[in-house]
């Protein structure tokens, strides 16, 4: 990675990011490959807030996000979402990230430890559950920016493992497996209503979504279960809110999902879906599974962005987006997963920087 | 007092009821070995342990998942209740101890309670000090347990940003402690610049792991 001059590094000729974005969602031909972020805490720090305002704030979050967008130059805009969704929405207790070593909410106590708790479980109002106000202020917030309204959720499996303990959870994937069906559904009906919801205050077509599912990941359950168990739902799901009016859903399948590749293809995702990978996975494994019906957002790797060079970033960001231009449905370089906190700034920079010099089409 | 042709036959089926995740019958079992007067730690050693190394390597071929291995340990468990208050002193005294916790700022532990597990089924003894553990916690332990290993737990990859710090605070007060991490973020190298002597990528990899970490630092000034 040799120096540059700072009007080189700099330029920013080329279509303008919502156009870039747009052409990439309709499968039409893209100047470059698109940038997308992962990216929440960061922005926070990155302007002088605190972690925890990104969820707590929806005007400061948006605010840090749209700032941090600018100077670094990404495609993607600004989000509202946690990964542990679901927890605090069915009446259990999150804490807000502190220290200097947390980065997103956690969990301090589930909705339901025990089989009576989760026959007792209802879908909880989407209007006031949990962080949905927040959330809801925060895409008022995006429209009156010009920027489209978002929502962020879990996957059904990934929101019944916020319920319950995730160790739970998989026993009763085995001993239970009715108790895990039960939270299956209620997750399911629970996240179409959110959707739902945005779609009317927000108009059917305009909503963006994403859809965070790390539970799946085969460093947890076995491709057999999650085709048997868990598929069926992430497939209702997906084609209740598509009827709904989501265009395009942006899918992160996070962890090691490998061998539930195969199975994620059978799950619609709009024309076209953004599956965005981990570093585990192979961008043009991914690639082939989906073909020309989704886009391959991906992979780099967080941990690198936080302890390593940014040679390496360099050269990571390179090898993947040499990969990402085989993929038929189109490709965008992004994180693997949330870009820690404590990285040091340059390392997203170079992320850039490695596009310009190797993503032009 | 059961034959020896009995007795591998019970342990083999202790063996089975613990892969198969099956908790009843590894309690039944152990009663039977007990009351049948087979020695409880060769059933332990013999059954339930080597069944959990087996289940350790089946996890590692991604063969069993979470869910599997933990039924699998709720057996070994189960068996382990019925074995241990049978086992007589000094038959596992020389057992290596090990200090476990996911560190500060982390609250996610089922990667290191599957750790834990296959440490305990091998006979280690497991001091676990859990989740969100704050840094200091892991010095002061060490000084008072003095463990042959202590080894870090984070699924966040800003939660392992504490890794260093902690490995540097335990080393200042005990230079002689291996030290192994974990955890979705890390890689081998990473550990490495973090100053870990060892890095386990899975829980069936981590005892074996652990126990060459200790002959190579067994071999050196450590």
């Amino acid at each position: 990675m040799k120096e540059r001059a700072h009007a080189d590094r700099m330029k920013t000729e080329g279509m303008p990011s919502a156009e870039r974005l747009s052409a990439l969602l309709k499968g039409e031909p893209v100047d470059r490959v698109p940038f997308l972020s992962f990216i929440l805490g960061f922005c926070a720090r990155n302007v002088g807030y605190s972690v925890a305002s990104i969820y707590s704030d929806p005007e400061k979050s948006l605010q840090a996000q749209i700032w941090t967008k600018e100077q670094y130059g990404y495609d993607s805009d600004p989000f509202f979402g946690y990964a542990s969704y679901g927890g605090y929405e069915f009446g259990g207790e999150i804490g807000l990230p502190d220290g200097q070593y947390q980065q997103a909410p956690s969990h301090k106590r589930f909705a339901a430890e025990d089989e009576r708790a989760v026959e007792d479980l209802k879908t909880p109002d989407a209007r006031t559950a949990g962080m949905l106000p927040l959330a809801m202020r925060f895409s008022q917030a995006q429209v009156e920016h010009a920027i489209a309204p978002s929502v962020v959720l879990g996957g059904p499996w990934t929101v019944a493992g916020n319920i319950c303990p995730v160790h739970t959870l998989c026993r009763w994937s085995i001993r239970k497996p009715e108790l895990a069906h039960r939270l299956l559904r209620l997750a399911t009906d629970h996240l179409v209503e959110v959707v739902a919801l945005w779609v009317d205050s927000f108009g059917a077509g305009r909503v963006r979504l994403q859809v965070w599912e790390p539970l799946t990941s085969n460093q947890i359950v076995s491709p057999k279960q999650f085709e048997q168990m868990i598929l069926p739902y992430e497939i209702e799901f997906h084609e209740k809110i598509l009827a709904k009016g989501i265009g395009h859903i942006l899918c992160h399948i996070c962890g090691d999902q490998t061998s539930n590749l195969p199975r994620w293809a059978e799950v619609p995702m709009g024309a076209h879906g953004i599956v965005s990978i981990g570093k585990e996975v192979d961008i043009i494994a991914a690639a082939d599974c989906f073909g020309e019906r989704c886009i391959i957002a991906g992979n780099i790797e967080p941990s690198l962005l936080q302890t390593g060079t940014p040679a390496e970033i360099y050269e990571l960001c390179r090898e993947a987006i040499i990969k990402g231009r085989r993929a038929r449905g189109g490709f965008a370089l992004m994180q693997g997963c949330e870009v820690p906190v404590n990285s040091p700034p340059y390392n997203l920079y170079v992320m850039n920087r490695a596009i310009h010099d190797f993503g032009q089409y | 007092m059961a034959t020896e042709e009995r007795t591998e036959e019970l342990v083999g089926e202790l063996y089975q009821a613990v892969i198969t995740m099956d908790d009843e019958g590894a309690r039944r079992l152990s009663q039977a070995a007990l009351d049948e007067g087979i020695d409880p730690y060769y059933a332990l050693t013999q059954g339930l342990a080597k069944a959990m190394e087996k289940v350790g390597q089946l996890y590692a071929d991604h063969l069993y998942f979470v869910p599997e291995l933990l039924l699998c340990s709720d057996a070994l468990y189960a068996g382990l209740d019925v074995l241990k208050p049978h086992i007589r002193t000094g038959q596992s005294d020389k057992a290596k101890q090990i200090i476990i916790g996911t560190v500060e700022g982390d609250i996610h532990d089922i990667g290191k309670n599957l750790v834990k597990i296959m440490f305990e089924a091998a006979g280690w003894v497991v001091h676990d000090l859990g989740k969100d553990v704050m840094l200091q916690r892991f010095v002061d332990e060490q000084l008072e347990i003095r463990a042959d290993v202590i080894a870090l737990s984070a699924l966040m990859t800003t939660s392992m940003l504490a890794m260093p710090t902690a490995i540097e605070m335990i080393r200042a007060r005990d230079p002689r402690v291996a030290i192994m991490v974990g955890g979705a973020p890390l890689t081998r190298d990473i550990a490495l610049k973090y100053g870990a002597h060892g890095y386990a990528r899975n829980a069936g990899e981590a005892v074996r792991e652990a126990q060459e970490m200790l002959k190579r630092l067994n071999g050196s000034h450590i």
